[in-house]
Order: C-alpha cells, then structure tokens, then sequence
C-alpha cells in the first residue's frame, strides 16, 4: 500500500476543494532571481494535502504550477529542462492539431493572453465566499510585487453557479457537474463505488498512485516519466488548463427543436448527449427519468458499468460521460481505460443565466476546465484526441463529442441509440452546432512542497 | 497457417538489393528517392491491384542490437521489405501486381538482386515466394472482407445515417417512399475508389477512419 506524504502534495492535486469561489492568477515571470524569491514566498504558504479536521477547513486557499517556459524563466537547468516529456515542454498551443483545436477553436482566436508564451505561472486562489477571495487574492498579488518576481497578465475569476443565494454543483447548461473522480491509492478517503478501476470479479478498487502523482508505480507497473533532479518530480503532477465557452443559448435553442423531434422529449434527449440527466442522474442507471435519491447517493451515483448495455440503449455509446470514462464498455473488464483516466478539477465562470430568462451566446461564460495526471500525452492528450473529437473506439466513425466536441461538416451528428419502445425511440442528433468553443489554455506542472523549495532556493541539481 | 487469418493474407517479402559501390547513387539510395515519389492513396499503384488493404515497402539497411556488451552485427545485405495485407489468394495476388503494374514493380524490384521482372509471370511468383519470409502473427485491421465490400460497406453507414438523419420521424408511408427511392440510388452508385481518403456524398462527406 503506497503511503503518501501529505505535506509534500499541493492540495489541489489531492482532492477538489469544494470551495465555491475561484482566482487563477496568470503571470509572467520577469527575472529568475526574483521570481525564485516569489516561488520561495508562496511555498511558505502553499495548501498541501494535509487533512482537515471537522471544522478547520481553511477559508481559502493557494496552490501554484509552473508551464515549461516559466520554468525556462526561472532559470532551471538545461538538463532538467530538456528532461521534461515534448508535450509540456511544447505547451497546448503548439499541440492544436492533436487536440482538434483547430476552426472556431484555433488557437488564434483564444484571449489575448494565451497568444504568446508569456503564461509561466498560474496561482490558484480558492475560497469560501467573495471576500475571502478577494482578500487572499491581494495578499498574493501584493506578494508579487514585493518579490518583483511576477507580472500579473490576467486574472481568471471563476465560480460555483448560484442559485436562490447558494451555489451548485450545476454548470451553464444546466447540467450537475463533478461526479467523482478517479480513486487512486494512497489517499485517505473510503473508495466509492464506480470510481476507480474495475477488478476482474467486478468490484471497484482504486487506481496506482502512479496514475496521477510522479513518483509511484502505475497501473503498468512502472514510474512514470520524470525530470531530473528525480526529487522535482516526485509527490508533483501535470495539469491541462482549459478555458471553456459554452454557447448557452445554441445549446438551449437545439435541445429546444431537437426535442419536439425526439420521442423522448427535451429533457431525455438532454440526458442522452451527456449521459446524465441535468440533474446528475446517471441515465445508464435510470434511463426513463430523473431521480433525486440516485443523485444523492454516493454508493450509487457513479456505481455503473456499460457492459450490459452494448448497444447504447440507456446511455448511448457516443454520451459524454461514456466518451469521457467507457468503463467496460471496451471490454477486457475496464482494463482499457485504466491508463487513460484523468482528475478532473474545475469550475463554470460567468453569469449564469436562469432557465427561464433568455440567454445569449456571445456573454463571457464557460468553465475552467483542469485535467491533471501523470501523462498529458497518454492520459488528456489521448482522451481529447481519441474519445472527444473522434469516434473510432467505440465503432462511431468520425463521430464526435456531442457536447464538447468541435462539429464541422461530417461529423456533427450524434447517435442515441433506442429500442423498439416507441418513447425510447432511436434518434440523430443531426447538425449539431459547436455547443463550445476554446478560449485558451496551457500545460502546467504542480511542483511538491519540496520541489517548490529547491526551485526557490535556485537548487535544482540534476547532476 | 502464420501468413493468412481468415481470407486475410499477411505477405511479408524481403528482397536483397543490389551492393554495387562503382555506381554514384546506390541501389537503396535510388530506391529511397523513387519510394519517397510514389503518388498515394487512390493514385498510389497499389490501388490497382484491388485486393490490397494495405502494403508498405520500406528500405532495411541494418539491425541494430542496442545493448551491452556492444555487438557488431550485420545484415548480409540490404533489403527491400514489401509487406502487404490482402484479401485472397498469394499466387492471385502476384499474378495481379505483375499484369496491373508491371512498371512500378520492375522500377522497383529491379534494384534487387536476381529479379527476374515481370514479364514472364510465372518467373516473377517464384522469385517472390523465395524472398517470402513467414509472417507468423499478424494483426490485419480490416474485417475479414474484399476491398470493395469493405469500401461499399463504409459507403452504406455514411450513406444510410444519412438517410436516417434526414427522414426521421416521417409518417410510415412517406419514410418507405422515401427508402425505396434512397434504396435504387444505392444500388446504382458506384463503390468508393480503392485508397480514397474520403468517402464523400452530396449532404454529408466522412473520412475515411484508415
């Protein structure tokens, strides 16, 4: 059983914070004196994995990760540098063409900020309410400037929709968003059925630490890749950083019409893209309607498998969820997509716009959306390329993500698959329009707390 | 039998090309330069010969044993690899190349050593079979079906999704005059040309996923 030193680990790689309200700072490191000086700084008071007792949950937090040009930046060596894996070193602009960033979503039409490779850090606030925010948010920028070690570029505000003065797990479209993430070993939380690996037997059991965090075997056994010095690798981890608009009055307009077409009506034919219900009921579990007490419960709100549901009947097989995480759906009990999981972390940004006002697509309004693991390339990459914006794993052509995925002509249709019931009908969603769009994005890697040490002390000694 | 699995051959050929270190450009040179030029997809000349899924020829100059201790060992030539997966037959097969694209395999072939050419047939399958290496376990991409049924059928899934995406929900009348209209003019099309990237129709154009 692998042991985790929790006060090694950013937090913000152990566990979402379930804090309702975010700052990602941006910034351009300017000197690396003074930027190892802010590094050193901020890993004084960096949020670590530590537990939190009943009570004592801090009232925000702060966690820090670093693209490859700021690391350049900061001076690291040129034998460390080069030991970091070609996607990162790269950054997400440069890999467009294998994330189908491309059209609406080129890079050259992301904000201004990612136009260049001047995103070397990214400091992440999180807290309870606005104030709290506010204030943790000064005290990192007056940090800043007193170090003299970076420039604010930009600041991206996100934050938890609020409905009725309290906020929500639901994103812009009105989905319930953030159910589970993968378990892995060595973090102190029951496992919960549906989120971890399947067993040969058909239980769930958690994946190799290795899987997420560099320096723990994974799920083949092996270390991950790491940089050298070994120790700037270890108990630290990669991140994609995604900023992503959602057209909420497209989505809206075409789950309107679509469903007066679908037999099943608007609200299933929503459940049939994303393969849950708006309200977060898994579809594969509750294919005929929404229900509140499944949500609720843990043991079963990500409890499920595709393996006795082929054919796409209750979930299709081109549904998001099932695009994001096929489970069994690929055989070999789930063995196939162990490799390819990612940590999700993320929040919507914007206003949000009440079901019942009208929206428009051109207001500021999306998620963040953060993947974290211990490959980009064969964990994010992969499942941008292979399961988002393309459909051949699971025998759907060209097909792509109904929701998320960038349609052009040829590949906008979605197939919900149906029965001879005539209120499960089957269905294509056909023309499907660019439901989101890319504004920008980066490859980051969260140091430890030791890392980060070495990095501040100009330390880092890959000899 | 370890070259074929089901109809599927898996032909994997190695061909000694010629050492002759008097001339400027070698004989793997020349074919390195003359493979890079071939034209691809529906022009490439393989497309002719219609049982081929997929084929690749690649120039071997040496293996290389990485290791240690360091060892010097060698191949006794170059060779020219042709792999090719086909639907068929190996004698049916050749006997295609040679009457189908008879230049290109001599433009090849001639660099290597003892090449017969083409001319005699018979000749040429024998040369062939004695550069024949067993395959043993070969992955074939493709179900187990001719070219042109694995071409028509893509060409069925887009034309029929198609189909699908814009008659759903007609009254039941209308929907089967509608497919038996659609039906006739499926018939009629002609299939897909072998190697295409792109099987394209009126309203909706798919790429091919190979």
């Amino acid at each position: 059983m692998v042991k985790l030193n929790p006060f090694d680990i950013q937090g913000f790689v152990a566990r979402g914070y379930n804090l309702p309200k975010a700052n990602f700072l941006l910034a351009e490191i300017l000197d690396a004196d003074a930027g190892r000086h802010l590094v050193q700084r901020v890993a004084g008071q960096v949020t670590t994995a530590e537990r939190w007792e009943q009570g004592k949950k801090p009232l925000s937090t702060l966690n820090i990760a670093f693209t490859w040009q700021g690391f350049v930046k900061l001076g690291l060596p040129d034998a460390t540098l080069i030991s970091f894996p070609v996607e990162f070193c790269q950054g997400m602009r440069l890999r467009n063409r294998i994330l189908g960033d491309v059209g609406k979503n080129d890079p050259k039409y992301w904000d201004p900020v990612w136009q260049d490779d001047k995103v070397h850090v990214w400091l992440a606030i999180n807290a309870i309410n606005p104030d709290e925010l506010a204030k943790r948010t000064a005290e990192v920028c007056r940090l800043m400037e007193e170090t003299g070690g970076a420039r604010l570029l930009a600041t991206q505000s996100a934050s938890s929709v609020y409905i009725d003065g309290k906020p929500t797990p639901k994103e812009h479209f009105g989905f319930t968003d953030g159910f589970g993430n993968p378990d892995f070993e060595g973090v102190e939380r029951d496992t919960i059925p549906g989120q971890g690996k399947l067993t040969p037997d058909g239980k769930w059991a958690p994946l190799a630490t290795g899987e997420f965090i560099l320096g723990y075997p994974d799920e083949s056994q092996e270390l991950p890749a790491c940089p050298v010095p070994y120790l700037l690798g270890i108990n630290g981890t990669y991140m994609a950083y995604r900023k992503i608009h959602q057209n909420v009055a497209t989505f809206r307009k075409y789950l309107e019409e679509k469903g007066k077409e679908y037999a099943g009506g608007k609200e299933k034919l929503a459940a049939k893209l994303a393969g849950r219900w708006r309200d977060g009921t898994p579809v594969e579990l509750s294919p005929d309607q929404p229900d509140p007490a499944l949500v609720k419960d843990q043991q079963r709100n990500t409890n499920f498998t595709y393996g006795n549901d082929a054919g796409g009947v209750r979930c299709p097989v081109g549904g998001h969820i099932r695009r994001m995480n096929p489970r069994d759906a690929f055989g070999f009990n789930g063995a196939l997509v162990n490799r390819r999981r990612i940590m999700r972390r993320g929040l919507p940004y914007g206003e949000y716009t009440p079901e019942d006002q009208p929206a428009r697509d051109e207001d500021d309004h999306g998620i963040v959306f953060m993947a974290l693991g211990a490959s980009l390339f064969r964990q994010f990459e992969f499942v941008q390329q292979q399961w988002v914006e393309y459909g051949n794993d699971a025998h759907l052509g060209n097909d792509k993500d109904p929701l998320v995925g960038r349609h052009d002509e040829g590949s906008n249709k979605h197939i919900v698959q149906g029965t001879a019931d005539p209120a499960n009908a089957p269905f294509i969603c056909r023309n499907l329009p660019q439901f989101v769009e890319m504004r920008g994005g980066g490859y980051f890697f969260l140091p430890s707390l030791t890392a980060l040490r070495l990095i501040g002390d100009g330390s880092v000694d890959p000899r | 039998m370890p070259n074929q699995s089901g109809n599927m051959y898996g032909l994997t050929i190695l061909s000694p090309i010629i050492d002759d270190q008097t001339i400027r450009i070698s004989h793997d040179s020349a074919l390195r330069i003359y493979l890079k030029k071939l034209p691809r997809h529906e022009d490439g000349p393989f497309a002719k010969v219609s049982a081929t899924h997929l084929c690749r020829l690649v120039v071997m100059d040496d293996v290389v044993f990485v290791g240690a201790p360091a060892k010097q060992e060698h191949l006794n030539s170059k060779y020219l690899v042709f792999s090719s997966n086909f639907y068929g037959d190996l004698d049916a097969y050749l006997a295609d190349m040679a009457a189908k694209i008879p230049d290109v395999v001599n433009d090849i072939w001639s660099h290597c050593v003892g090449y017969p050419g083409v001319r005699d047939p018979k000749a040429f399958a024998t040369y062939m079979k004695k550069c024949q290496i067993e395959t043993t376990f070969f992955f074939a991409a493709v179900n187990d079906r001719t070219v042109e049924q694995t071409l028509r059928a893509l060409q069925n899934k887009v034309e029929f999704a198609a189909f699908v995406e814009e008659n759903q929900g007609k009254p039941a009348a209308e929907l089967q005059a509608a497919f038996s209209t659609f039906w006739q003019r499926l018939e009629q099309l002609p299939p897909p040309r072998a190697g295409a990237r792109e099987l394209t129709r009126a309203s909706v154009s798919e790429k091919a996923s190979w």
